[in-house]
């Protein structure tokens, strides 16, 4: 992580076009600046000085109306102007290149960050919170901008204009100009006093910025629960003595800071007044002019100016890096759910995916330390057949069926699809071969339209009505004001949850998938609707290798096989009627769910 | 339109309420303040002592005191001594009053900030779910945390620029009046052509900082949804394709800030123009005065330096209205939140429920109608229903029927538009919203856990119950058993998402929250939807003793429990159809019976 600045610079790379405009026109703007006191020193004496021309500004002389004192005057006060005008202009320019070049270059990382974070698989996102992925790719990645423009550039310009004031001080005292520089070392010790205990405070707040941020965001999506609950003033503690910790680090930053601002601004006022000093007596002897003086003064303000940048560049540079850990620590997450070099599109292995899913000794578990939550697996799912997951809650038949599209690779043992090994096919090409249907619906803020259409953009209007009936959702669809192009509300609080999944099913019957994974698709839906989507659901199966995991009777019954799980473990295979002949889990399972449920009608 | 400003700049001035929260750091900012407009005053007089006494042959005006009372002829060396000594101390008193001034503002400024936020956030949490319903989660944090910071631009803009400036401009202008008054009158012409400036700038500052937002709460919603829908995003294989989109948005964002940096380099150019022009003008002048003797040369330095910080003056001034137009977006989301006309929220005067003791459990609806949206039809029409003390009453019926929608009135997070809810015979719109919440607890469709450890999970509803109260709710829910199996048992850190715990393990730690809850009214949203036969099972001894005594609402598909209610509610398309008893209703031949046999036809086939 030591040379992470290193690491970001072929994303700036791309923009050097920008990158080398904005600095050409920085230098001529420092020359611009060098330039400026000068008129004034010319007014000073040669017009009110009433000093003979001396040297290289003889030429005065010669423009219309040199002679004359007030003339000349009017010449170099039409001086200053042009020369603040072309220096602004030039600023102009330059701010409006750089604003664009560096956010370019913030998205442009942001992109990559947000490309990298939907690939990763889900035992990462799992351990991440929404809020603070968020804020990696909306803010951190603003780190390479900051990186260049607000430590590169300003480092350059500021070294630049130190050297060109350096050196036109030089052509008009020796003395002056090396006296003035001995503040260099005393601003050097200020730096680095304060450097420390500035930036480790600045990272401080910034973390208690972010525990608040992410406070804030548990608290608003779990708001039913806290209403209910009544909590609401224990989240108002937290957060108030979150606020509190922020603002004493804060307060702690700002205090450094203003420490080490007052110690350069002592600094250089001690240089001013011994350049005064020294100068004045200069001026009395008679080898230095007033008007050199005076520029001297004012460039001495423009020489620490550049030193005080370079003083706060450290900590512009601390943030920089903090947030380029966390765009780093993304972009260098070691996954194993990754393409291997060369992997081939499953869809070129056979002339066409046909849906033959094997598991062999599968092992997997979410964390080290945790317990495995599957545990040596093996299955067959051939082309159309109908495999049913049973067992108990926690008994990894979600898990399960997530390794199938490859969210999560497994610890021990390999998924085959069409007979290849899952890692070895690019990821794109197996996923576009399975739909699903879970138990979450998932949906996302667009059109139900949209929704509907996710699996396939593109698809026709006809198309999404068509999905849409099969899934039953037309009628409900029909009745909202604005029908397919109701926009759905994250909280989705105008459809209910049987709503939302008639709308996931639809669109996974939109994608055209040889393999179909159902978990649990009705467990949020009545019996009636269950009713209504049973036909849907035996069109979305029909000729689909399908894993159902289901705790009602009909869908399992007509399984070509049913798997029962218990505790990540495979204990019985066979057909509803085979399960049922032996004394087996699955009878208990059974009788359990239907045996006491409704005693009454079990007759 | 006009009616429309007025109603907001008397809105903006409640918002003063957090500045003047800190009147005794405002004061102390004040009193620096007028400090350093006297240090500019004297700030370019070393200069002048320099060029005029020291090296020019102007004869020193008598200082009598220093003459008198130490003796000293003021040679020139001398006096160049004593222009770089006052100029060091006026210096070094500069920048002390500046980091004071600086200091202070950051104080009071990032704390009032936080003041705003605790306020937010205070209001957020307290909304109804419609509110929360219409805006998404990603706005609302925006509002939280970047919005807020208005405060301390309104602040400045309101209470300290206008006096800081104003101090400045009338302290130097009368000083100068005094060394010339016609090159005072002459700086002081910068004045009308600088405001103008503003005023044409200021209104699309505000519009291109609008748009600027605007297209950055876009993005930073699509990222938020996309991270949040991450299994369907892989699932579909639309990462590039999101990809795509995050680089449209974020090109489109490049231009409006490029937009947004021209605009406001173009006016800091203008002002710049103006002022350059304006001194071009007075170096002029004033230079055509030293040539006819009229002023001394440091005079005119002196002169030059006032002119600056006039400028200076005259730019903050103008400049408030400015920061005011650019505030005013964040201003008005911050405000939208504060004065956000919620229904739900304690009545003025709202009373206590009567104690636990006092509590009874007795809910009526009476005649209740309710939508989310004026716009749609709707959820809930003319609902009568009474449940008293300790009975179960089950509500059935299709999906969309409304009955998570019903349930949801009698904690009140949502107000009926017409009709009441009444707890214990009291509307619930008169009673303290936490008092009410108080007597129910719930467990829902989704179980909601947060990321905390299990056991205070568990305990979310009572804090500072005993572990042995936890425990014992947690073996009541039957999920001591998976808690026991995890290494840190209960004090695991439930991630976000709860991934390490299934959809059924989920659901039991929020049973167990209700259980510890021990509140007279129960509502129950599907608790068992997303657990299997076996383990809801196991959860039916659970469930029983949480229902034991209490007046259950309860919402569930399968029959083992709808069968034994006092009362089973069939709602269809946000009417209640039918109402009686399993056997009435199954006598009936209604929607339940045919919802019945839907679901057991497999078993009689059988």
């Amino acid at each position: 992580m030591k040379l992470w600045w290193l690491r970001l610079t072929p994303y700036t790379l791309a923009h050097w076009r920008g990158l080398t405009f904005v600095m050409l026109l920085m230098l001529v703007n420092v020359g611009l600046n060098v330039l400026k006191p000068w008129p004034l020193k010319l007014i000073i004496d040669y017009v009110l000085g009433k000093q003979s021309f001396s040297g290289g500004d003889v030429w005065l002389k010669t423009l219309p109306g040199g002679e004359s004192s007030s003339q000349l005057l009017g010449w170099l006060v039409g001086a200053t102007i042009i020369l603040f005008l072309a220096s602004e202009g030039v600023r102009l320019i330059q701010e409006y290149v750089g604003a664009g070049v560096g956010s370019q270059m913030g998205y442009n990382l942001g992109a990559v960050l947000f490309d990298r974070l939907q690939r990763l698989s889900l035992r990462f996102h799992n351990q991440q919170h929404a809020g603070d992925l968020v804020r990696r790719v909306m803010t951190d990645s603003n780190c390479i901008r900051d990186l260049v423009m607000g430590v590169f550039l300003p480092v350059l310009t500021s070294l630049v204009s130190l050297v060109a004031m350096f050196a036109v001080l030089w052509q008009l005292n020796h003395l002056l100009s090396l006296l003035s520089l001995l503040v260099a070392p005393l601003i050097v010790i200020l730096i680095w006093v304060f450097n420390q205990p500035m930036t480790e405070r600045t990272y401080q707040h910034q973390r208690f910025e972010g525990e608040i941020m992410a406070l804030s965001e548990q608290t608003l999506t779990a708001l039913p629960v806290i209403q209910a609950f009544g909590r609401e003033a224990h989240e108002d503690e937290r957060f108030r003595y979150l606020s509190r910790k922020a603002l004493q680090a804060y307060m702690g930053a700002i205090l450094a800071q203003m420490q080490f601002k007052f110690g350069v601004s002592g600094v250089s006022a001690v240089g001013t007044a011994v350049i005064m000093l020294i100068g004045g007596f200069q001026v009395l002897n008679g080898s230095l002019s007033i008007g050199s003086l005076l520029v001297f003064l004012s460039y001495l303000a423009s020489l620490y100016k550049p030193m005080e940048t370079l003083a706060y560049i450290s900590s512009g540079f601390a943030a920089a890096a903090a947030s380029a850990r966390r765009v780093l620590e993304v972009l260098d997450t070691k996954d194993e759910v990754r393409e291997v070099p060369g992997a081939k599109p499953l869809i070129l292995q056979s002339d066409r995916a046909r849906g033959h899913v094997c598991l062999e000794g599968v092992t997997f578990g979410y964390g080290p330390g945790y317990p495995p939550v599957l545990q040596d697996i093996t299955l067959e799912a051939r082309p159309g057949e109908i495999i049913a997951l049973v067992g108990p809650t926690g008994a990894g038949k979600s898990t399960l069926v997530s390794l199938i599209p490859r969210f999560f690779d497994p610890w021990q043992g390999r998924v085959l699809f069409d007979g290849v090994d899952i890692r070895d096919v690019q990821l794109k090409s197996l996923r576009s071969q399975i739909a699903l249907v879970l138990q979450e619906p998932f949906l996302l803020p667009l059109t139900i339209a949209e929704n509907i259409a996710y699996g396939r953009p593109g698809a026709s209007q006809e198309e999404i009505v068509a999905a849409a009936r099969a899934a039953n959702a037309e009628a409900f669809i029909q009745r909202l004001p604005q029908g397919y192009d109701t926009v759905i509300g994250e909280w989705g609080a105008t459809l209910s949850g049987g709503e939302k999944q008639r709308l996931a099913i639809g669109r996974a019957l939109l994608k055209v998938a040889p393999v179909l994974i159902l978990d649990e698709p009705t467990s949020a839906l009545d019996a009636r609707t269950e009713a209504m989507l049973l036909d849907a659901l035996e069109r979305l199966m029909a000729g689909r290798t399908t894993f159902i995991i289901a705790h009602r009777l009909s869908t399992i019954q007509q399984a070509d096989r049913i798997v029962v799980l218990d505790r990540g473990r495979v204990v019985e295979i066979g057909t509803h009627e085979e399960l049922l002949a032996g004394s087996s889990h699955y009878k208990r399972l059974y009788k359990l769910h239907f045996g006491s449920a409704s005693p009454s009608v079990e007759i | 339109m006009k009616q429309g400003s007025k109603v907001t700049t008397h809105r903006y001035l409640s918002l003063l309420r957090y500045p003047l929260q800190q009147w005794r750091t405002l004061v102390v900012i004040l009193a620096l303040t007028a400090g350093t407009s006297a240090t500019a005053i004297l700030q370019p007089w070393p200069i002048k002592i320099l060029v005029d006494y020291a090296l020019g042959q102007a004869s020193v005006p008598p200082v009598r005191w220093l003459l008198d009372d130490f003796n000293l002829s003021l040679t020139p060396p001398l006096l160049v001594v004593i222009a770089a000594v006052s100029s060091l101390g006026l210096y070094t008193l500069g920048a002390t009053l500046d980091t004071g001034l600086n200091w202070a503002w950051s104080a009071a400024g990032q704390g009032m900030v936080y003041e705003l936020a605790e306020s937010l956030f205070y209001r957020l949490q307290r909304l109804s779910l419609l509110f929360h319903s219409q805006r998404t989660v990603g706005d609302s944090l925006s509002r939280l945390t970047g919005d807020a910071y208005c405060v301390y631009t309104l602040s400045s803009a309101l209470l300290i620029s206008p006096v800081q400036h104003l101090l400045t401009l009338a302290t130097i202008s009368i000083v100068a009046w005094n060394l010339d008054p016609s090159l005072t009158l002459l700086s002081l012409v910068v004045a009308p052509v600088m405001g103008g400036s503003a005023l044409v700038f200021g209104a699309r500052l505000k519009r291109r900082a609008r748009l600027n937002r605007e297209v950055q709460s876009r993005l930073t919603s699509f990222v938020h949804q996309t991270v949040t829908a991450i299994p369907m995003i892989q699932a579909f294989g639309r990462e590039s394709f999101n990809t795509r989109q995050f680089e449209h948005l974020g090109a489109d964002a490049v231009v409006l800030l490029q937009r947004e940096t021209l605009l406001r380099s173009t006016y800091s150019l203008a002002n710049g123009s103006i002022t350059t022009v304006g001194s071009a003008i007075v170096l002029y002048m004033g230079g055509q005065q030293v040539l006819a003797g009229a002023i001394s040369v440091g005079s005119l330095l002196v002169f030059l330096a006032y002119l600056q910080s006039i400028q200076g003056a005259f730019q903050g001034l103008f400049s408030i209205y400015g920061n005011l137009k650019s505030a005013e977006a964040h201003i008005d989301r911050v405000l939208e939140v504060l004065d956000a006309k919620d229904g739900v929220q304690d009545a003025p005067g709202a009373r206590l429920l009567p104690a636990i003791a006092g509590a009874r459990g007795h809910v009526c609806l009476e005649e209740v109608t309710f939508g989310y949206d004026p716009d749609y039809p709707p959820v809930l029409q003319d609902i009568t229903l009474e449940a008293r003390p300790g009975e179960i009453i089950a509500l059935v019926g299709p999906t969309g029927a409304g009955k998570s929608t019903l349930v949801s009135l009698i904690p009140r997070f949502f107000d009926p538009w017409q009709g009441r809810v009444l707890f214990d015979g009291v509307d619930v719109r008169d009673v303290q919203l936490k008092s009410l919440r108080s007597q129910i607890a719930l467990v829902l469709q989704e179980p909601f856990l947060l990321p905390l450890t299990i056991a205070e999970n568990i305990a979310y509803g009572r804090p500072g119950a005993s572990q042995e109260e936890i425990v014992a709710a947690a073996r009541a829910a039957n999920a001591d058993e998976f808690i026991q199996r995890l290494p840190q048992g209960y004090d695991t850190l439930i991630s976000e998402r709860g991934a390490i715990l299934s959809g059924g393990q989920k659901q039991r730690l929020a049973i167990g929250r209700a259980l510890l809850k021990d509140a007279p009214v129960l509502i129950l949203d599907e608790p068992t939807s997303a657990l299997d036969a076996r383990t809801e099972a196991m959860l039916l001894d659970a469930l029983e003793r949480l229902m034991a005594e209490r007046t259950t609402f309860i919402i569930a598909h399968r029959l083992s429990t709808i069968q034994r209610a006092d009362r089973i509610v069939v709602l269809e398309q946000g009417k209640v159809v039918e109402m009686g008893t399993h056997q009435e209703l199954l006598a009936a031949c209604g929607l339940y019976k045919h919802l019945h046999s839907l679901q057991f036809r497999e078993e009689i086939v059988r």
